[in-house]
């Protein structure tokens, strides 16, 4: 496989967690521009572990992670209350907060000659345990597939248990399911903990593949593309973010003949596809289509 | 003392764009209950259309200004059609993830057209600086200050002593009374749009005109700061809206003075999340 395709792999499934992780937020009724900011606490927390403290490739991206989750559950404990616009503008809100507060973070530590870690608005370069551990990156390619799909089945089975329905319902009607025994409070935060953690995961997985991170990557347009893709594959499942994340990059980089036309073009996609399908490719009905279509070839 | 009055008046004079900004984004999100993320998108081509205008026929200030709010209005008009009048019988989140698809396109239209990152906006440079006392008044402040308050007396009018006001309000508060009421619900929508891309346009002069440039980075900007300022009043109160950008220019402005530069959009962020964090209307407002 070309050097191309996998980075073009890579990339999409790194921005595949970040797409899940703000779909987790819609089946709560929550809409949410800040999902950058996890990724990015994930990816400095990720690279600090590895670079700085050596912690092997797969305990760095898991405190990311965890610190990208933790993030949430404490974000959420000033958010969750809040609904609708006022959610989205504090989302937003916190990104750029998260993004301003890393230019002035400065946490190096000698490692081997020179100093490595988090230098403010200059980043944090040199994040190479994916290398010095002498992965190929088509191994890494397959393994953050492999993770997507690990990932994509435990949300499937989490929404069809009486967790999901407990989250759907607080995204219908908080009163009327917080009337019926719904802990709304605590649904809302634990899917908070969960998103930021999805997101943290992909911020992990990017910083290194990419070897740095910066203040940048706390970029609204990451947050707003990633809500943006649930809309594009489909609100039904998992699997709708994903087909989001794979069309806008596939078609992104097919379109490469169209130079500096391609946004008008893919814009134009978009807009057209939310007139004729205003719930995504893969919404509600068509999944319940499909899936009767696989019973009915069962039988 | 001096340094606080000082920034204390740039800030108010900064405010009032914000200001307008923020009567921008809540005349839309009023009237129609939903986001729309490409209004600083929408001015931003404005501004562009204006600096070329400005460059082809140096002296003109009339056909910048022109140009500006023709532009506005036209991308306005598209914002519409597209993303709110072909998705009015979907749920509001659609047509704020719409508006982010028109962003995508307008943002790339500027970058088309443009020779370099960084546009020169022309500026009426024969206005003389007033000192009062201590404090400075730079021209291009008191331009923007005296401009947004004139378009503002104008809306207020417009909306509080009008028909047309009158209606606008009637459909904000509650679309089905209205049009019970035989108001004609699509239509003061889509005037509301108009109204808004106007207002949107000619605030996009009075802060081009005084930052003298523009980058495509003025779309996110302009759209943060009118959703900023409509929040930090409540969202939906005209009032408020004014209220809010004053109050977003007067933290920005004395942050600067007092702690720098860098500190001046974490001041702003932070009163955002703040607003999110203790606003009673936060726990209430469940619509987008």
């Amino acid at each position: 496989m070309s050097d191309y395709a996998v980075s073009l792999l890579v990339r999409i499934g790194v921005e595949a967690f970040v797409a899940l992780s703000a779909y987790l937020l819609l089946v709560i009724g929550r809409i949410s521009f800040g999902q950058q900011a996890f990724f990015v606490i994930g990816g400095y927390a990720a690279g600090i572990a590895t670079a700085l403290y050596g912690a092997p490739l797969a305990v760095g991206i898991m405190v990311g992670a965890v610190a990208a989750g933790v993030a949430g559950a404490l974000l959420s404990a000033v958010m969750a209350p809040a609904g609708g616009i006022y959610f989205a503008a504090g989302s937003l809100a916190f990104g750029e907060l998260v993004r301003v507060a890393l230019l002035s973070f400065h946490y190096q530590v000698p490692v081997g000659a020179d100093l490595t870690g988090p230098a403010g608005a200059d980043g944090f370069r040199g994040i190479r345990a994916l290398f010095t551990g002498g992965m190929s990156v088509t191994t890494y390619m397959l393994a953050v597939s492999g993770l997507l799909a690990v990932t994509s089945v435990v949300i499937v089975l989490l929404l069809s248990s009486r967790w999901g329905e407990a989250m759907r319902m607080v995204g219908e009607d908080e009163t009327a399911s917080a009337s019926l025994g719904v802990r709304v409070r605590r649904v809302a935060a634990l899917t908070m903990a969960g998103a930021g953690a999805l997101a943290g995961l992909g911020g992990g997985l990017f910083v290194h593949y990419v070897t740095y991170i910066e203040p940048g990557h706390s970029d609204v347009m990451l947050g707003v593309h990633s809500l943006a893709y649930a809309f594009i594959g489909g609100l039904g499942t998992p699997l709708g973010p994903i087909i989001g994340v794979a069309l806008d990059i596939g078609l992104l980089e097919s379109f490469r003949f169209l130079a500096g036309y391609r946004m008008i073009v893919f814009g134009g996609l978009v807009m057209g596809l939310l007139v004729v399908r205003p719930r995504g490719l893969l919404d509600e009905v068509a999944v319940h289509r499909l899936s009767r279509l696989v019973a009915w070839g069962r039988r | 003392m001096v340094d606080f009055l000082q920034a204390l008046v740039d800030g108010v004079m900064l405010g009032a764009t914000y200001s307008l900004l923020g009567l921008g984004f809540t005349l839309i999100f009023g009237v129609l209950r939903r986001l729309n993320l490409a209004f600083g998108p929408t001015i931003l081509v404005g501004i562009y259309a204006g600096s070329h205008v400005g460059l082809a026929w140096p002296g003109a200030l009339w056909a910048v200004v022109a140009a500006t709010v023709v532009a506005a209005i036209l991308c306005g008009i598209y914002v519409e059609r597209c993303s709110f009048r072909a998705l009015a019988r979907q749920a509001p989140v659609v047509s704020m993830i719409s508006t982010f698809a028109v962003w995508m396109q307008l943002q790339e239209l500027v970058s088309l057209f443009e020779a370099s990152r960084t546009m020169p906006y022309p500026s009426p440079a024969w206005l003389p600086a007033l000192t009062v006392g201590p404090i400075l008044l730079r021209s291009d402040a008191l331009l923007m200050w005296s401009g947004a308050t004139a378009i503002m007396l104008a809306l207020f009018v417009l909306l509080y002593r009008t028909r047309f006001g009158t209606a606008v309000r009637a459909v904000a508060d509650s679309s089905e009374a209205a049009t019970l009421m035989g108001v004609n619900v699509s239509v003061i929508g889509a005037a509301a749009f108009l109204l808004a891309s106007t207002v949107g346009g000619l605030a996009g002069v009075l802060i081009a005109q005084s930052q003298q440039q523009v980058t495509p980075y003025f779309g996110l900007w302009a759209t943060v700061k009118g959703l900023t300022a409509m929040l930090l009043g409540g969202a939906g109160s005209l009032p408020g809206a004014v209220a809010g950008g004053v109050i977003l220019g007067v933290v920005e402005t004395q942050t600067l003075w007092h702690f720098g530069g860098q500190w001046r959009d974490l001041a702003s962020f932070a009163l955002l999340f703040l607003v999110v964090a203790l606003s009673p209307r936060a726990r209430s407002e469940p619509t987008l």
